[in-house]
């Protein structure tokens, strides 16, 4: 399980290290994720998404609190050492590299790869529904293909935590329906634990089972998503929904 | 608005510097066109015109180029609308070429008592000074110079030495044509041989003496009467010129006048001065040369004692004006290399 | 409008008429087939071309490739201490003139000084230092902003990827980087190929001259017009080239670019053998570049300073220079005015090709070396006044003219905008020209003014190019001084010019752009 206690933030008050459109204030996360589980974070922009995303990734380093998968903190590691794989809303792929060479990197950024690393590459992209398309260039690619080869560097790097910053948000609805079964099919085989930041409530509804709703920096209900968007009875839900 | 009246201030402060530079002058001016060496404060450029002002109720205006050569490249870039009266400091080498440009007057002189070693025949020019060109080194620092021209040249491991350019230079150019006298057709290759110890290659003859005085190379392309410098200005006796075996190459440092000049009368007094005991006496210790019109039993003691070449060579002036462009291609196509 | 064709065709004609004033004199002397003939089979000429090419390739890839690893380690190091005045340091170079960086590394690589070289400091060494000195920082300046082109989920991802130094270069930096540096490539080759004082003070002997200094050769030791019309054409020629070459590739780089700390990169790992080159870098470069003006001013204080001073010969020498540098800035900024309100208003009423045509009427001279429009209107004078007479008025002219692809890009898009914004405005109140010059467009535009001011003057100032050509006893400026008492191998006095010459530089920069820049200027 991942579960994060008590993180804190505080917004430095000079220049933002943190994303640009985020949060500048501070914030205050307590969230668990399953394995195997898609847990989707909902918010008005500004709330503090991405810096939760970013505080789990180690862009940005929290004042206090932890970050535990199964029961190991890992907010003391460097980014690199950290479980974790992001997947962008773009630039998720580095556009001189083939489709091939920027899954490789996921696994060997040296690019010497074994047969069996070269086997685990052309499993992921039949996984992603990708086969024969590997010796393509990523601007020869649909923004829905792009993130699916960027989910097929996840499958390969077998990091527990992934990290989906609205990695929806570029695309059409068939394509994000697309990419969440994907999403949910690939996250429940091998266990991971996933955040999902979307702005289209349905996204969730149709990703996860249970969603976060933040606000002001803080989480302010974990529930099941149905319940969560249909049901709720905070203004600040009702509000988020109007706007969305 | 205060960019305006700082602007203004600013136009007016340059105009009145500008103003100041350019004096009002009533007597009349004779501008002569001369090297570097000769104006410099140790030259006899400012012995020359305090003299001749004395004498001549105007003024004498010098205008310094670096050296011999460029006076001439300098008189053909400026054409029929020059302003110099009187050219001193071509020589020998570059009188063909001068009097082609048909910018000289003839000098209109009797010549005094020429103690050059041959008579003087030329029309246009007046002589001033002579001298042979060669090697100048210290003592102290190098023991055993070269005897000859060809030693320098042949050996791989001899002296680094300081010269002059032969485009803007008349020891450079005398060094060009002490080469050819000596070597003939073969001239090219030993220039490549000696190319590798040029250290560098001056505009002109102050430049290069000022680096070897510097300790820059052990020798540098000068006078045999440049030593005498050394012994009656600085008292020091280490420096020589090297004798060289082959003979020096000969240089006669002439004078000339604009035939265009509206100064005529004044530049013709101006070259007779050149020939008055006056101005020769000056030239011996300043810019340490044989003068040409003045008895020897008149030079300085230390002139006694300098290099006295076995042979003076020589290149007439046809065959000079007829090859010197080609030579010079010759010249910079072996430094090319 | 129409003022703004009038000046683009003058300007046109101000390059032409020296070049076919060139092709005349070369056409004039085809009965003289030897000529060219000869130079083709010297082995003098033959280097002089080669030379020229050889030392500029050999500049441009040393300044570039230090650039990189130091505008690299500038990218990953934001909090480096001083890094904002590193950087404002490295902008100084565009405004040292040429003959006192020469100087300065004179003082550190020289026989007396710090570093020395010896004899091999003259010829290419030399050259290649100096170079580097005003291109390095030029290059990093220009390279830095590349790395704000890099996404920051690329240096995010390269961070849970654990990409190597190596790495990082490979797959970010270096697809980035690709597309600026041949622009950045080739603006400086063009630099380093037509530099003049550089190779004039530093190189010059036959091994070590370039085409810029042998057609100067040409003209003032040998009096041989035909050969300096021929290099002067040749030169021509391969600039041309080269600025094709340019076209092809992006733009020329912006002179201001924006230099602000990068925010991602510091969190890629790094590996110990980094953590300690990238310091290093920084500090090395900001050595190579602080050390000539540093030795520089040391020499001038310990230098004969009352000597120097006191000679009549360096006020005379102040004064023109500042004649010629005050009045070539509003020369340059009066037809850059017109030029470019001309220029904004053909693109406002949508003709972007007559708007684009005057500015390039306005920049195409930076592709076309000074020294060769010198030559063509050293030759074209000649036959009827006394060049040198004339020295001053064609300096200022050929300076000013210099300046305009500099105020194209400083003044020319605060113009576009300055005009779209209010151009509807000013017109609707009814102003007159000098009303609307006073009270709208100058307080709006007088930074960008003040800043054009200051570079073209501060330009025109250092310059030792066309001087040379036309200078003589009688008009000596500042630079055209300082190279006399180099090439005499006056050091001490030649610092201690130098040390004045930059003073007075930085000192003009300074005021321009504050007295007509304004303190609280708008934009």
């Amino acid at each position: 399980m991942l579960s994060i206690k008590q993180l804190e933030f505080s917004f430095p008050k000079s220049k933002s290290v943190a994303n640009k459109n985020d949060a500048n204030f501070n914030t205050l996360f307590n969230v668990d994720v399953n394995a195997g589980e898609i847990l989707s974070v909902i918010g008005p922009s500004g709330s503090g998404k991405t810096t939760l995303l970013n505080l789990i990734a180690g862009f940005i380093q929290p004042s206090a609190g932890q970050i535990l998968i199964d029961n190991n903190d890992i907010s003391g590691l460097a980014i690199a050492k950290r479980p974790v794989t992001s997947v962008f809303q773009e630039n998720n792929l580095f556009p001189h590299l083939d489709v091939f060479t920027n899954i490789a990197i996921g696994i060997e950024p040296s690019l010497k790869l074994n047969e069996s690393q070269k086997q685990q590459i052309f499993a992921a992209l039949e996984n992603v529904e990708l086969t024969n398309l590997e010796k393509r260039l990523p601007k020869a690619l649909s923004g829905g293909q792009r993130q699916r080869v960027a989910l097929a560097r996840a499958l390969v790097r077998k990091h527990s935590v992934l990290l989906l910053d609205e990695p929806l948000a570029a695309l059409g609805p068939a394509m994000r329906e697309e990419i969440i079964d994907l999403l949910k099919q690939l996250v429940e085989a091998e266990k991971m634990h996933a955040l999902l930041i979307s702005h289209q409530p349905e996204d969730a509804l149709k990703a996860s089972t249970r969603t976060a709703f933040i606000n002001q920096g803080k989480v302010l209900k974990i529930d099941n998503t149905k319940r969560l968007l249909k049901h709720s009875d905070l203004t600040e839900i009702k509000n988020y929904l109007g706007e969305a | 608005m205060p960019y305006l009246k700082f602007s203004k201030i600013l136009v007016i402060s340059i105009f009145i510097l500008l103003a100041t530079f350019s004096n009002a002058e009533i007597k009349p001016t004779l501008n002569v066109y001369t090297y570097s060496s000769f104006t410099s404060d140790w030259g006899p450029g400012p012995k020359v015109k305090e003299a001749f002002e004395k004498e001549c109720e105007c003024i004498l205006n010098y205008v310094a180029l670096e050296d011999g050569v460029s006076l001439l490249s300098r008189l053909k870039l400026e054409g029929k609308n020059t302003k110099a009266d009187i050219v001193l400091g071509l020589d020998t080498n570059l009188i063909a070429n001068a009097e082609k440009t048909g910018f000289f007057a003839p000098h209109q002189q009797q010549l005094k008592n020429s103690s050059l070693p041959e008579p003087w025949t030329n029309e246009t020019f007046i002589p001033y000074d002579f001298g042979y060109f060669a090697f100048v080194y210290d003592k102290n620092i190098l023991k055993t110079p070269p005897n000859s021209l060809k030693a320098l040249v042949e050996d791989k491991n001899g002296p680094k030495i300081l010269i002059q350019d032969p485009r803007t230079s008349t020891p450079g150019l005398g060094l060009l044509l002490w080469v050819k006298k000596v070597y003939g057709d073969k001239a090219a290759e030993a220039w490549r041989k000696l190319s590798p110890r040029i250290v560098t290659v001056s505009k002109g003859w102050s430049e290069a003496y000022g680096l070897f005085l510097k300790n820059e190379a052990p020798m540098v392309l000068s006078y045999t009467t440049s030593p005498a410098y050394h012994v009656i200005a600085e008292e020091k006796l280490n420096y020589a010129a090297a004798e060289f075996d082959e003979g020096h190459y000969q240089q006669i440092e002439v004078a000339g006048l604009i035939k265009s000049s509206k100064q005529q009368v004044l530049g013709k007094k101006f070259l007779s001065f050149i020939q008055s005991e006056t101005f020769q006496t000056i030239i011996p210790t300043t810019n340490w040369m044989y003068p040409a019109s003045l008895s020897s039993d008149k030079l300085p003691e230390a002139f006694g004692d300098l290099v006295q070449p076995k042979q003076a060579l020589i290149f007439n002036d046809i065959e000079i004006e007829e090859n010197r462009k080609k030579w010079v291609r010759e010249w910079l196509d072996a430094l090319a290399n | 409008m129409k003022i703004g064709i009038i000046i683009s065709l003058f300007l046109l004609a101000f390059i032409a008429v020296p070049l076919i004033s060139l092709f005349g004199a070369s056409d004039l002397l085809s009965s003289q087939k030897s000529t060219i003939a000869e130079m083709w089979n010297s082995t003098y000429f033959r280097r002089v071309v080669f030379f020229s090419i050889w030392q500029a390739f050999l500049s441009t890839v040393l300044s570039i490739s230090v650039a990189i690893l130091v505008a690299r380690a500038f990218t990953r190091l934001p909090r480096f201490p001083f890094r904002h005045l590193i950087l404002s340091l490295f902008g100084l170079p565009l405004v040292v003139p040429a003959v006192v960086a020469v100087l300065g590394i004179v003082s550190v690589y020289g026989k007396q000084g710090w570093l020395p070289l010896g004899e091999n400091l003259y010829g290419l060494t030399g050259i290649l230092i100096a170079h580097c000195f005003f291109n390095i920082p030029l290059a990093v300046r220009l390279l830095i902003p590349t790395w704000d082109t890099v996404p920051e989920q690329h240096w995010r991802l390269a961070s849970q990827l654990q990409f190597s130094s190596w790495q990082q270069w490979k797959h970010i930096e270096w697809p980035a980087l690709r597309e600026n540096i041949p622009s950045i490539a080739l603006l400086i080759f063009m630099l380093c190929l037509t530099s003049f004082a550089v190779v004039l003070t530093l190189g010059g002997g036959p091994r070590s001259t370039t085409l810029e200094v042998a057609i100067y050769q040409s003209l003032r030791f040998d009096f041989e017009p035909t050969q300096a019309v021929i290099l002067a054409l040749l030169q021509l020629v391969i600039c041309l080239t080269v600025a094709l070459l340019a076209t092809r590739f992006s733009k020329l780089p912006d002179v201001e670019p924006n230099l602000n700390s990068h925010q991602n990169i510091n969190q890629v790992q790094q590996s110990l053998g980094d953590k300690i080159t990238q310091p290093l870098f920084i500090i090395f470069a900001t050595v190579f570049v602080v050390s000539p003006l540093l030795a520089m001013f040391i020499d001038a204080i310990n230098g004969p300073m009352l000597e120097v001073l006191t000679d009549g010969k360096i006020w005379k020498a102040t004064a023109f220079s500042l004649f010629i540098g005050l009045v070539a800035a509003s020369l340059s900024l009066f037809i850059a005015w017109f030029l470019l309100n001309a220029s904004a208003e053909a693109s406002i009423k949508n003709k972007p090709i007559l708007s684009q045509s005057m500015l390039l009427s306005g920049s195409i001279i930076f592709v076309v070396p000074p020294l060769v429009i010198g030559t063509g209107l050293f030759i074209l004078l000649s036959n009827y006044v006394n060049v040198f007479d004339w020295a001053i008025g064609i300096v200022i002219l050929i300076n000013g003219l210099m300046g305009l692809p500099f105020i194209i890009r400083t003044l020319g898009p605060a113009i576009r905008q300055h005009k779209m914004q209010y151009n509807k405005l000013s017109t609707s109140l009814g102003f007159n020209a000098w009303e609307r010059f006073k009270h709208i467009d100058f307080p709006l535009l007088r930074k960008p003014i003040g800043l054009s001011a200051a570079l073209v003057a501060t330009i025109a100032i250092g310059d030792l190019g066309v001087i040379a050509l036309f200078g003589s006893p009688e008009t000596t400026t500042l630079p055209l001084l300082l190279y006399q008492r180099l090439a005499s191998y006056q050091i001490p006095q030649a610092a201690v010019t130098a040390a004045f010459l930059l003073a007075i530089s930085l000192c003009l920069f300074w005021l321009l752009e504050k007295v007509i820049g304004g303190k609280h200027a708008e934009h």
